[in-house]
């Protein structure tokens, strides 16, 4: 299928992989009138086709398509292109969003969604696909009010210093390198406690709370470390 | 909506090898000894004395095929028969030889162990057959979820989604901007009657819940965040002691703290206050939503959490929530119940025992 110009034909090319007319309907007016190219596939192989055609700045796949699993072309994607996909898929089918994830996805939506919550993931997925390839390891790093200072190991929280422990650090540290983007319980626990401790949930959720009360007005209510319900984590940059 | 009865599964097709009912399989057990006792009769010139007993235990083998009971009966009556009818002095009960008294026993301890062993092999083939039960019941359920999921929910997202866009492209006149909201609005509370709807399917086929140890307070962020939009302009109270930790499915108790907090800001005047407690007790964490409305419905406060049994107040609802709740609290073990709260007002309260000692975080220092 043929990219659809918009009102700015220059913007960033974001291939639709969307099966339902409506749906993509929706997405497209949302994309096209913030500046976006699109393309559109309604197919897994239409898709595969349309991504060799011209290579997209960015990936919206539907979880739920009719012709195959979306993990198995996420995975053949993954072979030939580095753009991010963001999957698309309904609440209760959390155990799809995480293996989607794991598998190389980098970030979801959960249906129904509006268009902001639209845009800001895809906005956070293109700056990680452009700070990639620019190596944006910054020994000091900025989240909203939290400053990250990597060679002396220091957190401030607009401003004031707060204390954290080696493990804390090290799990806010990779939250901020991602930061905007979710991180599945398997990613977080894998790189902070290593390979063994992949199923060892309860040890980031401890953490992850300890994290909070330190880092949030209100611990119950985060404004930065979210929640993403049986997926993960997200810490929030806008 | 019809009743959710659909998630029945149908249960008719694996019926387990039936049973014979008992008296069928005494009467099998009496009728194999008489058959036994008169062919030995028969057969008796060319018979040694030593086969008699062989054909008796046929007798109390095929009773015992009908379990415990009948091989017992089997056994019993094929001992009095050959001891009545082939041991001498025959015709009698007396037994002049040691050596038919271990025939007596042998027959006895055949007879019971394969008893024994049919009753276990039926029990086996019945909890195979209620293990298969359950994997059908599990796999219309997925398939239930996946179907509804994607029919119901594209056209929701849809709607949703061309709604933002209007209104966020600042389209709409101030004079309509009321009418795009509620079309938001309303495809959002449909989106969290299926949801329910969903999660009534999966507590009602028993699929156990997926445990973890799990800080109710990050529950409660995430209930709390779904449901922003609902609770604005309401002050929501959050108590919960550091480190509460709860051994729960946390998206079912999400769903459970979501309906009640919803049911809550149903059932009380816009303005009045909510509060979220939860504390730990002796092996098991409770959860408690609170509110300032006008108290409980008189009658039984078990009723609330029937299905759709609905408020008294005339507001939007399935009468499904509350069920959910009680069915998210019933899957752990658990329970729900409804108070009167001191000061006015109602508290809802939830328990989840754990299941397993609480994990120790000792070894973490990687």
């Amino acid at each position: 299928m043929t990219a659809m110009p918009g009102p700015a034909p220059t913007g960033d090319l974001i291939l639709i992989v969307e099966d339902e007319p409506p749906m993509r309907r929706f997405l497209r007016a949302a994309l096209t009138s913030h500046g976006f190219r699109v393309a559109e596939a309604g197919t897994l192989e239409a898709a595969e086709r349309a991504a060799t055609e011209a290579p997209p700045a960015a990936i919206l796949l539907d979880l739920g398509l009719p012709d195959g699993d979306g993990v198995e072309f996420l995975r053949r994607v993954r072979g030939w292109s580095t753009a991010p996909v963001i999957v698309v898929s309904a609440r209760d089918r959390e155990d799809d969003k995480v293996i989607a994830l794991d598998a190389g996805a980098d970030d979801y939506l959960t249906k129904p969604f509006g268009t902001s919550e639209l845009l800001a993931r895809i906005r956070v997925a293109l700056r990680h696909a452009r700070g990639r390839s620019l190596g944006a390891d910054d020994p000091v790093v900025t989240v909203g009010p939290i400053r990250i200072d990597h060679a002396r190991h220091e957190v401030a929280m607009a401003g004031t210093a707060v204390h954290l422990t080696p493990i804390e650090f090290r799990l806010l540290a990779l939250l901020a390198r991602h930061a905007g983007k979710v991180l599945t319980h398997r990613q977080l626990l894998h790189e902070v406690w290593g390979p063994r401790a992949t199923h060892h949930s309860h040890y980031l959720r401890v953490h992850m709370a300890a994290l909070r009360r330190k880092l949030e007005a209100d611990p119950a209510r985060p404004r930065w470390l979210t929640t993403e319900a049986g997926v993960g984590y997200r810490l929030r940059d806008e | 909506m019809g009743p959710a009865r659909w998630t029945s599964p149908a249960r008719t097709p694996l019926a387990p090898i039936a049973a014979p009912s008992r008296l069928r399989a005494h009467a099998i057990a009496v009728g194999a000894v008489a058959v036994v006792t008169a062919l030995g009769f028969a057969l008796e010139p060319s018979l040694s004395p030593s086969d008699v007993p062989l054909l008796y235990l046929l007798a109390i083998l095929i009773g015992a095929l009908g379990g415990r009971g009948p091989g017992l009966t089997a056994s019993a009556l094929s001992v009095a028969a050959f001891d009545f009818f082939f041991v001498p002095p025959r015709f009698t009960l007396a037994v002049s030889d040691l050596h038919a008294w271990i025939t007596f026993g042998v027959m006895f301890a055949v007879g019971l162990a394969i008893g024994d062993l049919v009753v276990r092999l039926r029990r086996q083939e019945t909890a195979t057959h209620e293990v298969e039960l359950r994997a059908q019941a599990e796999a219309l359920r997925n398939a239930l979820l996946s179907s509804v999921s994607h029919d119901l929910r594209t056209p929701l997202a849809a709607i949703t989604g061309m709604a933002t866009s209007l209104r966020d492209a600042g389209v709409v006149p101030p004079s309509h901007r009321d009418e795009v909201d509620t079309i938001i609005e309303e495809a959002q509370r449909l989106s969290r009657i299926l949801t329910n709807l969903l999660a009534v399917t999966k507590v009602e086929t028993g699929a156990a819940p997926r445990r973890e140890w799990v800080p109710l307070e990050e529950i409660v962020g995430v209930a709390l965040a779904r449901l922003e939009d609902e609770l604005a302009g309401r002050e929501v109270s959050v108590e919960i002691a550091a480190d509460v930790l709860a051994h729960v499915d946390p998206i079912l108790v999400e769903q459970l703290l979501v309906n009640l907090l919803d049911n809550a800001s149903k059932h009380t005047d816009a303005g009045t206050p909510l509060a979220i407690r939860a504390h730990r007790e002796t092996n098991r964490a409770v959860l408690e939503v609170a509110d300032r409305g006008g108290g409980l419905p008189p009658g039984p406060s078990d009723r609330l959490f029937d299905r759709f049994e609905r408020g008294p107040t005339l507001t939007a609802g399935t009468g499904l929530g509350l069920a959910v709740c009680r069915g998210v609290a019933v899957a752990h073990g658990g329970g729900i119940d409804a108070l009167p709260r001191e000061g006015g007002g109602a508290v809802l309260r939830a328990w989840f025992p754990d299941d397993g000692a609480p994990p120790s975080l000792a070894d973490e220092a990687a």
